[in-house]
């Protein structure tokens, strides 16, 4: 490698227009030597400002370097010089992904895999870190505010808590008709619903309990168990309101998505 | 020994996939009467559902939602359906792929009757 080195360099002092200078800085790169490797090719740049291939290895340098933005800003470059060059978006992906901006980065990864002539195992796997980054980080701030936890889930006139085993909200809310929070006193009210439904379905042999609807003058109400992971103990209850005319496959539909979020919830606090 | 509720729960009983029919006192689970099978026992079934009736009840009430009507508990192998009239509550139980719509306009119309 040194002897590359040496000979693109010999080249350059003969030939200061050569493009070797791209291999030689993406080389000094790779090897660490970013200062040296920053220096050629910026000196590269001047006579050859509109050579993709350049500018996609002083991104690559700015990106080693730290410098987010400027790397950015160099890829932005390429992709304007060459549309739709797929190193180019992958590396503008990644620089968003790093600054947190993961929405950014799948659009720019879906547009880097839709340039693509092959299937690219890298880029598809890389789409399905950040959807997964995405998830966490929604979850993450959720966890902010559990009484937030359904909220994008449920319509305005539904209403969703998960309750422990010992009738405590531990996610979720539910305002009356005043507006009062009364998820505590209904929670309260619930406890040792779990145990009583898992006697009756021993009793009668009909396997394990997975929901309880019951109808009221102004409500429908379905119940689950909640997941015994993370600090939650079996006995809990997912417990989902809706209004009296909904229809109970709809309500045993979002009751399901509850759970879901909950387990998701209680991954994300765990890990 | 026939109540005036045997031929109810006997009716009950001949829907598709309902194993046991109850009458029971929804305050102290007491069964006034029933229609169950070979081995099934009637009382424990009527406390354990009066006792899931009345806890949806008591969270309804805590809720402001008014009266409870009907109830139903799925399991992976069967349902418990219960619908209370003022002081009495009917119990069901069925296979898990009975028709849970049609056992539920029965027991709607068995319990105005038993009203």
């Amino acid at each position: 490698m040194a002897d590359h080195i040496r000979g693109w360099s010999d080249e350059l002092a003969r030939d200061p227009s050569s493009l070797v200078f791209i291999p030689l800085a993406d080389t000094l790169r790779q090897q660490g030597d970013l200062q040296m490797a920053q220096k050629f090719v910026i000196r590269g740049l001047q006579r050859h400002p509109h050579n993709a291939e350049a500018h996609d290895v002083l991104a690559r340098i700015m990106a080693d370097l730290g410098d987010l933005q400027s790397a950015f800003d160099e890829w932005d470059m390429v992709a304007r010089l060459h549309p739709g060059h797929v190193g180019a978006i992958k590396g503008m992906a990644f620089i968003r992904f790093q600054q947190g901006r993961h929405e950014e980065a799948e659009q720019l990864l879906m547009q880097a895999q839709a340039q693509a002539t092959d299937a690219d195992e890298a880029i598809s796997s890389a789409i399905a870190t950040v959807r997964k980054s995405v998830a966490t980080q929604s979850l993450a701030a959720l966890v902010g505010d559990p009484r937030r936890l359904y909220a994008d889930i449920l319509a305005s006139d539904q209403a969703a808590m998960c309750v422990d085993k010992d009738g405590l909200v531990v996610a979720g809310a539910y305002y009356d008709a005043d507006g009062t929070d009364v998820a505590h006193e209904i929670g309260a009210s619930l406890s040792g619903v779990s145990g009583e439904a898992a006697r009756a379905t021993e009793h009668l042999r009909i396997g394990q309990w997975r929901s309880i609807v019951f109808e009221t003058e102004a409500a429908v109400v379905g119940l689950s168990p909640a997941p015994a992971q993370g600090a939650l103990d079996e006995g809990g209850l997912i417990v989902v309101a809706a209004v009296p005319d909904t229809p109970l496959g709809l309500l045993k539909r979002v009751l399901g998505k509850c759970l879901q979020r909950t387990r998701d919830w209680l991954a994300v606090g765990a890990s | 020994m026939s109540t005036p509720f045997t031929q109810i729960l006997d009716g009950l009983t001949r829907l598709r996939g309902v194993s046991a029919c109850l009458v029971v006192v929804a305050e102290d689970g007491i069964a006034v009467d029933s229609n169950l099978q070979f081995g099934q026992d009637g009382n424990r079934v009527a406390a354990l559902s009066a006792s899931l009736y009345r806890k949806a009840r008591q969270s309804a009430g805590a809720a402001g939602l008014g009266g409870t009507g009907f109830m139903q508990l799925e399991a992976d192998d069967g349902r418990l359906c219960i619908l209370g009239g003022h002081e009495l509550i009917l119990v069901v139980v069925a296979e898990r792929d009975a028709n849970v719509g049609l056992i539920r306009i029965e027991m709607r119309k068995v319990t105005e009757q038993m009203t």
